[in-house]
């Protein structure tokens, strides 16, 4: 694990970044927004470095994120997308990794099912490691991006009320913002139903700061930010949920319930959204929405993360 | 060969003794114990026999494993009868049972006494075999279980596996009592358990991995109970790890029912915190940075009073290491503190090593899809040392958790060192302190979350039926005057 004071090398949760790593980061990625609001996307800190983009699980946003980031910073990119785990192909993640690494791959950036699968990689390869989403377990970049989406609509992320809704149990992505949102210092809740939950206390074991509770509307009351989860069909057939229409009935972000939040409340979304669901289709286009902001954002705060792994 | 262990720290806890002096062994048999205050100790014993100078060890009777796998026939590339013989006799175990989930299974009276065959001829140890409860342990049709009796088979289980339906695990009850032998249950509801990577808890919920709840196991060992007591029948609870099992076995062993249990050494030393590994030096905000926690980390090392080289450290391994992968899974501290407890307060019979070697291809993966299970055979003794050193339990009653507890478990009449009894026996050295390499062990599975921790406690010699099995270095060689030596060979020494 790395400090603030020796170089990065990997990123592979936001556990181990203190308060002013984060700043720092979302510093850089200010700067490399404005490189992609140029007319030329593209400066040269990444050239002749080889990016591999190792997908085991489909994603479209996350990847092609990557891609234009890398691109962006004069990097040679390659993408491998390969189904499935290592185990069911037959072939082994060690295996791929050493044939990447006598590649010439000088950083793998992976999305992988199985929680855990980047630190595995990260304890045999060469080079740097970012983790572009493993199993339930973490999604570092995407809730950096959060952080500086929030930053950069509400200027500042300490003392926020931010409120997590929906499938958090499966959700790297809920987790990664847990870390990142506390080490900054606003305050979490945690809303959903116990089945996509678990019990308070495995969350608070770790994370003592958090408010976890299954009422929506008392959640909300004067929430800065409302981050909404997707929720994946499976939840229902797997007995978690007795149907998505009481599920969105309950725990749907509608225009109602965001207007229990604070009134400049901005509402995001990792996407891809079920609308009708998780949240309502008129809250997604509102103008409180983040989500395409959060897209936009996810490129810039990728190019800062390879440049602080690889650059200069 | 007869041999002649003198200055021997002897504990025997079938008699509740601890005492020092000289066994003599003979055709096998531990032929004579003269203790202290024996007048007619020999101090020099006759030609032609060994003798082992014990100074500053222990003398025990050899353990007794219920747990463990061999893996032969069918995963050779795992562990064989011949090297788990051998690291059980590094381990200080004389007899092993052999869990019946081999390939094929041992479901049969012919697979038993092939085993026992194997066994006789390339095992340093006793291996004595389980049979399997149903036909190859597919949980439908019940295994010939009187003919695995016939064959020498000294309990029954499913090895790993619970049998879902309670119908169908009662029967087997009805013919485990009937045959007078144990039933050895691994408690797993799978329908709680489906996809676990780990204990479900508060390190499951940091890592996002599956997890597999206390309650997949408390139900299951509820269900046993009540259809054990409904006909009668033994049932041992193969490696308990919650809080609530220990709370069930407890209770169901006031009310008088033929209930046993047996906990591994690494369910009552390690707890989930050894999936963080490294990770494990944070685990609550507000957060030490590194440097701060480092430093409060050595200031535990040396809290007095608890007597060890040092901390067992899951911060040795990375996170996600698949080496601490083992079902049942490695629980929450609470519930190794109710193991302990349980083994204190005699709820828990016996300590088993819950041997399960795997080869690096099964463990060199992803953690969820790696297979479960630890190499333990030859790190049980000085693991479970760690809770006498830390004066959780002393060491008379640690050893008969090794001896005594398994033998009544199996029925048998209590391992001793008593004149006229087997002569198998353990020599170890409870203070010596090494450093676990697994590249060291001559088990086939390295398997361990223990490499690189400092543990205290040494096997030093194994006699199985009066032969020697293992021997550390040369141990008890040369600092003892041996008869057939020459006159030279004593001034030479001078």
């Amino acid at each position: 694990m790395t400090s603030t004071s020796t170089r990065r090398r990997h990123v592979l949760d936001l556990d181990d970044f203190s308060q002013a790593e984060i700043t720092e980061v979302i510093e850089t990625t200010a700067s490399m927004k404005e490189v992609l609001g140029r007319s030329i996307k593209q400066v040269p800190a990444l050239r002749s470095k080889t990016v591999v983009n190792m997908f085991f699980e489909e994603s479209t946003r996350t990847r092609i994120s990557f891609e234009l980031a890398a691109k962006a910073l004069s990097a040679n990119v390659v993408t491998m997308s390969a189904k499935g785990s290592s185990v069911e192909k037959g072939e082994s993640l060690l295996d791929t990794m050493r044939t990447l690494q006598a590649l010439g791959a000088d950083l793998i950036v992976m999305r992988h099912g199985e929680a855990g699968a980047p630190y595995y990689l990260a304890e045999h390869f060469n080079g740097s490691v970012i983790n572009a989403g493993d199993g339930r377990h973490a999604h570092p970049t995407q809730a950096l991006l959060d952080l500086f989406t929030i930053h950069e609509r509400l200027g500042q992320i300490e003392g926020l009320k931010v409120v997590i809704v929906g499938d958090i149990l499966h959700s790297r992505v809920a987790r990664s913002n847990i870390w990142g949102l506390t080490i900054m210092g606003a305050q979490v809740t945690l809303c959903a139903p116990p089945t996509l939950l678990g019990p308070p206390g495995f969350w608070l074991a770790t994370w003592p700061s958090l408010i976890i509770t299954s009422d929506l509307a008392a959640a909300l009351a004067g929430a800065d930010v409302v981050m909404t989860l997707r929720l994946q069909n499976e939840r229902q057939q797997a007995g978690l949920l007795p149907s998505l229409r009481e599920y969105s009935r309950l725990f749907g972000i509608s225009a109602a319930r965001m207007a229990l939040a604070a009134p400049h409340a901005i509402v995001m979304h990792p996407g891809p959204i079920n609308e009708g669901v998780e949240i309502m289709p008129d809250v997604a286009s509102s103008a409180q929405s983040v989500i395409t902001d959060q897209v936009t954002n996810g490129v810039a705060v990728r190019m800062a993360l390879l440049y602080r792994l690889a650059g200069g | 060969m007869r041999y002649f262990i003198k200055n021997a720290n002897i504990i025997d806890p079938a008699r509740r003794i601890a005492t020092i002096g000289n066994i003599l062994i003979e055709h096998g048999l531990v032929a004579q114990v003269f203790d202290m205050a024996d007048f007619g100790m020999p101090s020099e014993p006759d030609q032609g026999i060994e003798v082992i100078d014990a100074r500053g060890s222990i003398v025990a009777p050899g353990f007794i494993d219920l747990h463990a796998h061999l893996r032969e026939p069918g995963d050779e590339h795992k562990e064989t009868i011949a090297t788990a013989g051998q690291a059980a006799a590094r381990g200080g175990f004389t007899t092993i049972c052999a869990m019946p989930d081999t390939t094929p299974a041992t479901d049969t009276a012919g697979a038993a006494r092939q085993l026992a065959d194997t066994a006789r001829r390339q095992s340093v140890v006793k291996v004595a075999p389980i049979g399997a409860v149903t036909a190859g342990r597919k949980g439908s049709q019940l295994a010939e279980l009187a003919e695995l009796a016939e064959a020498g088979c000294v309990a029954l289980s499913e090895a790993g596996r619970t049998i879902a339906d309670a119908a169908l695990m009662r029967n087997a009850l009805s013919y485990a009592a009937m045959l007078g032998l144990p039933l050895l249950a691994h408690c797993e509801d799978a329908r709680l358990t489906n996809g676990w990577a780990m204990h479900e808890g508060a390190v499951s919920t940091r890592l996002g991995l599956p997890g597999f709840p206390s309650s997949a196991e408390e139900t299951i060992i509820a269900r046993d109970i009540a259809l054990a007591e409904s006909v009668g029948a033994h049932l041992h609870i193969c490696n308990v790890s919650t809080s609530g099992g220990v709370a069930l076995i407890r209770a169901a062993k006031e009310r008088g029912l033929r209930v046993t249990a047996e906990v591994t050494p690494h369910h009552l030393t390690l707890s989930e915190r050894w999936v963080l590994g490294s990770l494990a030096q944070w685990t609550a905000l507000p957060r030490t940075p590194p440097a701060e926690s480092k430093k409060r980390k050595r200031g535990k090392k040396s809290e007095p009073g608890l007597g060890l080289p040092s901390w067992l450290d899951p911060s040795l391994l990375p996170p996600y290491d698949a080496s601490t992968r083992v079902n049942p899974p490695l629980r929450a501290e609470e519930d190794v503190e109710a193991l302990i407890e349980g083994l204190r307060d005699g709820t828990i019979d016996a300590i088993a090593s819950g041997h399960s070697p795997q080869s690096m291809v099964e463990k060199n993966v992803e953690y969820r899809l790696a297979a479960p299970g630890i190499s333990a055979l030859e790190t049980a003794l000085a693991l479970v040392l760690t809770l006498v050193h830390r004066g959780e339990i002393d060491l008379l009653d640690m050893v008969a958790k090794l001896t005594e507890g398994p033998a009544s478990v199996l029925g048998r009449a209590p391992a001793t060192l008593r004149p006229g009894s087997a002569a198998d026996i353990v020599i170890f050295d409870p203070e010596q302190s090494w450093m676990v390499d697994p590249r060291e062990f001559v088990s086939l599975g390295h398997n361990t979350p223990l490499t690189g921790q400092k543990l205290k406690g040494q096997v030093m010699l194994t006699m199985v039926a009066g032969e020697i099995a293992y021997r550390r270095g040369s141990f008890g060689v040369g600092t003892g005057v041996l008869r057939q030596a020459s006159k030279l060979e004593g001034i030479l020494e001078e």
